[in-house]
């Protein structure tokens, strides 16, 4: 073969091979070791020596190299509420302590805190100072805890999640309603009327919810829908109300307003299509699909205060 | 013996290196075809159509899986079988071992990327296997082991070539990795428990997943470089001296190093701080590489123009520097900090894989295909268009990672002036949506040089086949008229 043949030119330094040779000109020359290649070694190591002098590393015998760097931290005790400053070793565990004091112990951040504790609702809504602190608090509670399901503004997801930012509520949207609703969750039930009405009464019940927002005329159908939402037969006034506009206590639907939670009626173009929705929302019903868990065991009473009030700031809140 | 083949008999045996250079094309086209539909799945999401199978956590094991140990495996079986032929000037020994490797490494990697998709995983990056495969894989190994070491003691050749101990090194530290890193009680035939647990079972499997990086992807890459960039170039390596000492501070400091994955986390604090300065210490002897394999075309620089071949190799020496100068920096306890569990570890992984990794197998590859199937290369314009498809790629890459990277890290460390955190972790990821399209163009672009390669490749063979045929018509009209 042609390669097998040596073709290395004769170099005119005079560096020399080490006169081997492999697969015909494979060759290689002796250089030395390039002086900045061979200083940069040695500047690793000195860099790597004094690296296991500032951080903690070699065990020997029985206990190893401490290192020189330090860590400050303070505690708060949690029953005198004395701080105490401590200094330690460098080490990861003592550098956690210390980044989440300097969080802890940010004076404004505490001083803020504690006004904040210590307020009403009230208080806290009228104090703008007050205000910008939950809502750079609020911000991160939120989009950690809770804008997984309502999305990052709070905007929810019409079907599955309410939308905190409109005027409905369904649980009420006083400041002690999201409180409580934050505290204990919530749990939203309606029957499955599929089974006790018959389709053209649902569809004469659907005729009539759409006629209490206005979204309807009132005809002879809604007028038939009335009497099974007032009455025995739909019992739907029961939660609803007489007037149909709902029950915070229930977690029940305002039905006179065009704000529609579950049922996509919104999003339907034609009065036949938003019947359509309406009376399958009225013939499934909701059982177990609209549950939001209690936080008091995952977010202390602080933070539940400060999400109450940033929650009651995104808007339309009573 | 009258021959049916117009070709003489082969002095060495260049029909496994054949097969496992195809098979490596094979394994490149859909490891990195499926790295560009997870990297989208990534900026879209609704891309796993809710097929678990398709979901981003099975895919990626298969990604990793079919481009380290199905390219890149394949790619170190085929050069190193040719390299350490052609070296020792000695057939390969135990044909039949090889080609039992060559079926073995294959079948192995297939099914592994399979199960993977079935969900069955030992959860061990880089070492998803489960038991069964792991000891299929260790029994192709062996084999490995004794084809290579018989071939080496077969030579006719006194000095054993410096391509060889880099490859001879890989093949055993990855014995020695695979084996104790997969160490595991079965309860099914699907299923087992690793032997480790806790933090040693962390520190088993990243020194494990550092060492498949610095024996897998970088020693044994290394030998492929002493041999092709020097023979492609015409010239000698550079500084024999200089491989002796890089060698061995490679092969002594890399062991070291795995517990720089696990910083900032349960893993003693000590052992943290060793790992970083062997990180650190690595970075010259890898320099050394790269300084003997650029160095070596010192002198002849003007090759860089005219051949694309060359262009490939010194630009993966390139990138190859690059990384291992990133390395060595990340892994700094307070460097880490920030780019621990972003995308800036990928991007860096990407920097030697497709930069480093990919790009002298693909130099290699152009070096070799010639030379085994006889044929002058089809297109060296494609071979440009290659090259600057996968540069193009790797630039939009590596740099998206950064971006991505070191944004996320910056905005999970920001705080407001009341010392809470500025930005919720939702947010991030919004934030690096359009990195990851960036990425996911730039590994589109990456795949579609090797697509380039592939036709360039096939129609080599194809004038290759045709050729023969030409020959072995002529031989059989002489005969027929004799």
């Amino acid at each position: 073969m042609s390669d097998n043949t040596p073709n290395v030119q004769q170099q005119s330094s005079a560096v020399q091979t080490t006169g081997h040779a492999w697969d015909g000109d494979l060759q290689e020359y002796n250089n030395p070791l390039p002086r900045w290649w061979l200083w940069s070694f040695y500047a690793t190591a000195v860099f790597s020596v004094l690296y296991w002098f500032i951080y903690p590393s070699w065990p020997v015998g029985d206990t190893w190299i401490k290192g020189f760097g330090t860590v400050n931290y303070t505690v708060t005790d949690q029953a005198s509420g004395k701080e105490e400053e401590r200094e330690y070793r460098w080490n990861t565990r003592t550098l956690l302590l210390e980044d989440l004091g300097a969080a802890t112990n940010d004076p404004q951040r505490k001083d803020m805190l504690a006004k904040v504790q210590a307020a009403s609702y009230d208080q806290i809504v009228k104090d703008p100072k007050m205000m910008e602190f939950v809502r750079s608090v609020g911000r991160g509670l939120f989009g950690d805890n809770c804008a997984a399901c309502h999305g990052r503004g709070g905007q929810g997801v019409v079907g599955l999640y309410p939308n905190l930012t409109d005027d409905d509520w369904l649980w009420g949207g006083g400041m002690d309603s999201i409180h409580e609703t934050l505290v204990q969750g919530r749990s939203g039930f309606m029957p499955a009327f599929g089974a006790v009405l018959k389709p053209d009464q649902l569809d004469d019940v659907a005729e009539y919810v759409l006629t209490l927002s206005n979204e309807a005329q009132p005809n002879e159908a809604s007028e038939r829908g009335k009497a099974i939402f007032q009455g025995q037969v739909g019992g739907c006034a029961y939660c609803h109300g007489a007037d149909a506009k709902g029950l915070p206590s229930q977690g029940a639907a305002n039905l006179t307003d065009k704000i529609w939670a579950i049922a996509d009626v919104s999003a339907q173009k034609s009065v036949q299509d938003k019947k359509a929705a309406i009376k399958d929302f009225v013939a499934k019903g909701v059982n177990n699909t609209r549950v939001m868990p209690g936080w008091r065991d995952r977010l202390s009473p602080t933070d539940i205060k400060l999400l109450a009030v940033y929650v009651h700031q995104l808007g339309g809140a009573q | 013996m009258a021959q049916s083949s117009a070709l003489p008999v082969e002095q060495y045996n260049y029909d496994i290196v054949r097969k496992f250079t195809i098979v490596a094309m094979v394994f490149a086209v859909l490891g990195m075809t499926v790295g560009v539909f997870i990297a989208c799945e990534l900026a879209w999401p609704f891309l796993n159509f809710d097929v678990p199978a398709l979901t981003f956590g099975r895919l990626r094991p298969v990604h990793t899986t079919l481009v380290i140990f199905g390219f890149g495996g394949s790619a170190l079986f085929a050069t190193s079988y040719y390299v350490v032929q052609r070296t020792s000037q000695a057939r390969l020994a135990f044909p039949w071992l090889a080609e039992f490797t060559f079926w073995g490494w294959t079948g192995g990697v297939a099914l592994g990327a399979l199960t993977y998709m079935l969900g069955i995983t030992q959860g061990r990056e880089y070492a998803e296997f489960e038991w069964p495969l792991d000891i299929a894989i260790t029994l192709v190994w062996v084999s490995y082991f004794a084809v290579y070491v018989e071939t080496l003691r077969r030579r006719s050749q006194p000095h054993i070539y410096v391509a060889n101990w880099f490859y001879l090194a890989f093949i055993l530290a990855v014995a020695l990795l695979h084996i104790f890193n997969n160490l595991a009680v079965p309860v099914s035939l699907t299923k087992s428990y690793s032997l480790f647990a806790g933090v040693q079972d962390a520190m088993t499997q990243w020194w494990y997943g550092h060492n498949a990086v610095g024996f897998f992807l970088t020693a044994a890459f290394l030998g492929m470089m002493y041999y092709f960039v020097p023979k492609q170039a015409g010239r000698p390596v550079y500084s024999y001296r200089l491989s002796i000492i890089h060698f061995w501070a490679l092969i002594f400091l890399y062991m070291w190093a795995g517990g720089h994955h696990l910083h900032w986390t349960s893993l003693p604090d000590w052992v943290s701080t060793l790992s970083a300065t062997f990180s650190v210490l690595l970075l010259m002897p890898s320099w050394g590489g790269m300084i003997n394999g650029i160095m070596t075309l010192s002198g002849a620089w003007d090759k860089l123009r005219s051949d694309p071949i060359m262009l490939f190799l010194i630009t993966s020496l390139s990138f190859y520097g690059m990384s291992t100068f990133e390395g060595p920096l990340m892994s700094l306890k307070s460097v880490n900090a920030l780019s621990h569990y972003t995308d800036w570890t990928i991007g860096h992984v990407h920097s030697g894989a497709l930069g480093w990794v990919a790009l002298v197998s693909f130099g290699a590859f152009y070096h070799l295909i010639p030379r085994l199937w006889g044929a002058k290369l089809y297109s060296q314009a494609l071979v440009y268009v290659h090259f600057w498809l996968a540069t193009i790629g790797i630039v939009l890459y590596i740099t998206s990672m950064w971006v991505a990277g070191i944004g996320q890290g910056l905005m999970l460390r920001s705080f407001d002036d009341y010392g809470n955190l500025a930005y919720t972790f939702i947010e991030t990821v919004e934030f690096m949506h359009t990195p990851y399209i960036w990425r996911a163009l730039g590994g589109a672009f990456f795949v579609a040089g090797v697509l380039v390669m592939v036709y360039n490749m096939v129609m080599t063979l194809r004038t290759a086949r045709r050729e023969q045929a030409a020959i072995e018509a002529k031989l059989a009209a002489k005969m027929a008229k004799a």
